[in-house]
């Protein structure tokens, strides 16, 4: 089964985007986009650009990106089983939290089902919440239980207790993020030790990112007193481990924390002095990670997981360039968004 | 029974402010399949505002039934109307106010219930403070320089927590565990408390509610957990009281909640698919039986009294695969209609196959399985599970029923093949005659199937596929020659070569079509061709002998019967019978549910999957709620 999906890997990897695709996406005609995207892989994009076809199709950009990426691993879960479709069916779960976070939020500001509905990302078969049960919650305390009564239950209690406190959306947020998570790095863990060192490269920069970026976000934008702002990230066992986090939080200054990190992440950070460019810095870095998981001769499934971590860099980043086309940005500017493409909505 | 009836497209406009009342006409005229439109001239969606609407109440009245019970049966009168929109927000409105009512309730019991779990863990833990004599008064002073908390937090944060409050001085001591929360004492420099806050916050944390004589005298704890535990249960009753009133008080209004909302139903699905609009109209566009275009016209004159615009026309060509099939079954059909369904909906225009496929299934069926004493159990016991698995059970008695008929053909009785003559013949001793019929009879099947096959492709309009392709009549030339040459070959008729002939056309006509229609260059054409020709020869011969498995099973079936014979026959008196009766019910059990399967799976692959596309759309009319407030 392995070479089935080493195999179906290394044809996907073909759809990777280079630079010059960026180029060709950004400085196409409008009647071309479609074609463009349907060569790469980007069916269920292209529909948005086909015509009239566009017009008629309810789903935002970002549910769509969101659908290529699952019907990609929907491919790649085929010969899969155990650990490994466990850890990858989890990675397909960030969707629903998001999900999750939404019904949140649009209950707290009174959002109309329908309008809610609308926002969701439709899940297809990966979808485990009864999503037109939830939108219709009276309220966030309902929702909750409704929550908590389903697949989510574990992540959801925990910010429920914590939201229920302080009744800080933000909090919320926070809990179920780390939540989600602390649940990644421990599907993780039995992959590690089977698919070596490949798997922890993979995982380790993406967790040090999480990590770092929201010690810097909770320390510096929230003003978060060192205490809280530890106990919010991602327990970890990789280049940022526990103990440094703990140290690093009660730094004062970005530089401070920049200054003593370990050395080949201050490497990778060499000369950034801004949140936003730290997190671009890492991102890369976990994307320069993944390529050469993917490029070698990993394990399966460690290849399928840098795969799926590029492949939605690329999305993200198409994304950029078809909002930027949109809002009739100069091709300079929108290209400068490509390089760089921070994590969004999803 | 055989194809789909005739559908004609309809397309009735209305006036908006009556587009809920004509839906709930055309669902009680339960023949209308709604259908989405594209039409520029309409813009707007004029139901969507409705749907909305219908979808919240209608969550509403479930979660209130939910909470409530059941609020009696809702019967539907000939007579009632549809809601307006303003009157379907009107009983939105009360519903909210109903639920969020209940839902207060509920949400008071549960945190009565919550406080009372509490209540529990912190006599627990009272009990603990005081064996260990602490001054507690002394300790939670607020003028201390020490600011020291009493609480509760998930157990699984613990260590977390106390890592990260050590950043801070503090200190986490556990003294209990209860279920999935640890009490602890957390101890700190006051000076630092407020940096903590968002942290145990956070956290879960839930400060021990100590009471100031608690504070003083610990023993006080017991006559302070008693008062608390008496208000509780005050708060409780009068919960209680809300709860149970809201069912007397709300239950009539509710149940005609149900009865509006059923009525309002119709436009509500309708949206679904799209009820499109301009200005002061509503379209409702669909399928409708050809038979009932004059009763639907009957119908809306005598309701709307012209007010409405209907347009039927027939399906436009080359659109079958989306017009929907309605096609009806005698009542003694319709347990074999899921079978076929779950392989695929007919195509409108496209033969029906249930009809033979439960006649094939069940001679199939009978064959491999011809036993009258065991046919016998499978009917009765069928007959049994009627009332619980309705009609279903009847494809298990039917199948009984029949295996019970080839047992009497094959001379077999649970499993013994020498007390009654076949009337037929048996299988055990003339297996060279039963592996031919099973041939021939796939020999039979597997024409048929290219007949209709064909059939089916003139209808949809591609007579090329129809004659010359390999599931086509040429195929059945090839199928027929090729069928001709191995009789000759084995002697039983002389027609070698006409048959040779006739085969050789039929596959020459087979590999020319390949060649037209593959779209590729020359190389690859003539490749793909010959494959797929090559192909034709050897699916036909490999599935006219998956056949013999009918036989085989027939074999199989006297076999069995004759190893557990064997084995009873080596034991004592007790052992003989159970091992004979263990033997059958073994029998019945795994090789009939074998045989059913196999039987399916020959219908499925070497029938259907040869002329049934299987991807039509099933006509789903619009209906009234069975049981309203239920969906």
């Amino acid at each position: 089964m392995s070479a089935y999906l080493n195999t179906r890997v290394s044809i996907y990897a073909e759809r990777l985007w280079r630079p010059v695709d960026f180029d060709a996406l950004t400085r196409a005609p409008d009647d071309q986009l479609a074609d463009i995207l349907a060569e790469r892989g980007l069916s269920q994009l292209a529909v948005g650009y086909r015509d009239s076809a566009g017009d008629r199709d309810p789903l935002s950009l970002e549910q769509r990106i969101i659908a290529e990426v699952l019907d990609e691993t929907r491919v790649l879960l085929r010969p899969l089983g155990g650990d490994e479709r466990d850890f990858l069916l989890y990675w397909t779960e960030r969707f629903e939290v998001s999900n999750v976070k939404t019904l949140l939020r649009g209950k707290m500001t009174g959002e109309r089902p329908a309008a809610l509905l609308g926002r969701l990302t439709p899940m297809g078969a990966f979808g485990r919440l009864d999503v037109q049960d939830l939108v219709h919650a009276e309220d966030v305390a309902e929702l909750m239980r409704r929550l908590e009564a389903g697949p989510y239950a574990g992540i959801v209690r925990q910010a429920r207790r914590a939201f229920e406190e302080s009744q800080d959306p933000f909090i919320l947020d926070a809990a179920l993020d780390r939540g989600y998570y602390e649940g990644l790095a421990r599907r993780a863990r039995p992959l590690e030790v089977g698919a070596g060192a490949s798997m922890r490269n993979l995982m380790g920069p993406m967790i040090d990112r999480i990590n770092l970026v929201w010690l810097l976000r909770y320390r510096f934008n929230y003003n978060l007193p060192p205490a809280q702002v530890y106990y919010l990230l991602v327990a970890s066992h990789y280049g940022l481990s526990s103990e440094r986090l703990r140290r690093l939080a009660t730094l004062d200054s970005l530089e401070d924390i920049l200054a003593a990190l370990p050395d080949t992440i201050r490497a990778v950070l060499d000369g950034v002095d801004n949140i936003p460019d730290a997190h671009a810095r890492m991102d890369q870095a976990a994307a320069d990670a993944a390529v050469k998981v993917l490029r070698g001769g990993a394990p399966a499934i460690a290849r399928a997981f840098a795969y799926l971590i590029l492949r939605e860099r690329d999305l993200r980043a198409v994304r950029a360039v078809l909002r930027g086309r949109h809002l009739g940005l100069p091709v300079e500017a929108i290209l400068a968004t490509t390089r760089r493409a921070p994590e969004g909505a999803f | 029974m055989f194809r789909a009836e005739p559908l004609l497209r309809i397309r009735l406009l209305v006036l908006a402010s009556e587009a809920a009342d004509s839906a709930l006409q055309l669902a009680r005229f339960g023949v209308f399949n709604p259908a989405p439109e594209v039409a520029d001239a309409l813009p707007e969606s004029p139901a969507d505002a409705y749907r909305e609407a219908w979808l919240e109440a209608d969550s509403r009245i479930g979660k209130l039934i939910e909470q409530c019970g059941e609020t009696g049966p809702v019967g539907i009168p000939d007579d009632a109307v549809a809601p307006s929109l303003a009157d379907l927000h009107e009983l939105n409105d009360w519903l909210r106010e109903i639920w969020l009512a209940c839902l207060a309730c509920r949400d008071g019991e549960d945190r009565i219930e919550e406080e009372r779990r509490h209540l529990d863990a912190i006599e627990e833990t009272l009990s603990k403070l005081e064996r260990l004599n602490v001054d507690l008064a002394h300790l939670l002073r607020a003028d201390s320089l020490l600011a020291v908390n009493i609480g509760s937090l998930p157990a699984g944060e613990l260590r977390r927590v106390g890592d990260a409050l050590s950043m801070t001085g503090y200190l986490v001591s556990p003294f209990d565990h209860v279920g999935d929360q640890v009490f602890a004492v957390i101890a700190g420099p006051r000076a630092r408390q407020e940096e903590v806050r968002g942290l145990m916050s956070q956290a879960g944390w839930r400060e021990l509610p100590v009471p100031d004589e608690l504070r003083r005298h610990p023993q006080a704890a017991r006559a302070w957990l008693e008062e608390e535990r008496v208000r509780l249960d005050e708060l409780s009753g009068a919960e209680c009281q809300v709860l149970g009133g809201l069912r007397e008080k709300f239950g009539p209004r509710l149940r005609e909640a149900r009865l509006r909302l059923a009525l309002a139903r119709p436009l509500a699905e309708a949206a679904l698919t799209g009820v499109r609009g301009k200005g002061g109209l509503a379209a409702f566009s669909g399928w409708i039986p050809r038979r009932r275009l004059d009763a639907l016209r009957e119908m809306l004159e005598t309701r709307l009294r012209g007010r409405y615009l209907l347009d039927a026309r027939e399906p436009e060509p080359g659109t079958a695969e989306t017009v929907p099939s309605l096609v009806r079954y005698p009542g003694w059909l319709r347990p074999f209609v899921p079978l076929v369904k779950s392989y695929g909906v007919p195509r409108y225009g496209e033969f029906d196959p249930t009809l033979p496929f439960a006649f094939t299934y069940l001679l199939l069926f009978g064959a491999m399985f011809g036993d009258l004493g065991h046919g016998g159990v499978i009917l009765l016991i069928s007959l049994a599970l009627v009332r619980r698995f309705g009609r279903v059970a009847f494809i298990g008695v039917a199948a009984g029923a029949v295996s019970m008929l080839f047992g009497a053909l094959y001379g077999s009785i649970f499993g013994y093949e020498e007390l009654f003559e076949p009337i037929w013949l048996s299988p055990l001793h003339e297996p060279t005659r039963v592996l031919t019929l099973a041939v021939a009879f796939g020999i039979g099947f597997i024409v048929l199937t290219l007949l209709v096959n064909a059939r089916n492709k003139f209808a949809a309009g591609h007579a090329s596929e129809a004659l010359f392709d390999s599931a086509g009549l040429a195929g059945l030339v090839f199928y027929l020659g090729a069928v001709g040459g191995v009789l000759s070959l084995t002697g039983a008729v002389d027609l070698a070569l006409p048959a040779a002939i006739v085969a050789g056309l039929g596959l020459a006509v087979v590999a020319v079509y390949k060649w037209l229609e593959t779209r590729a260059g020359w190389g690859e054409r003539t490749l793909v061709s010959a494959i797929e020709t090559l192909e034709t020869g050897i699916n036909l011969f490999a599935n006219t002998l998956s056949f013999m498995r009918v036989a085989a099973f027939s074999l199989n079936h006297a076999a069995l019967a004759l190893a557990i014979f064997t084995l009873a026959a080596g034991l004592g008196a007790a052992g003989h019978w159970l091992t004979l009766v263990l033997g059958n019910v073994v029998i019945i059990v795994l090789e009939g549910g074998i045989v059913a399967i196999q039987a399916l799976r020959l219908m499925y692959y070497e029938g259907f999957s040869r002329f049934f596309s299987g991807d039509g759309v099933e006509f789903a009319p619009l209906r009234l709620a069975r049981e309203p407030g239920k969906s």
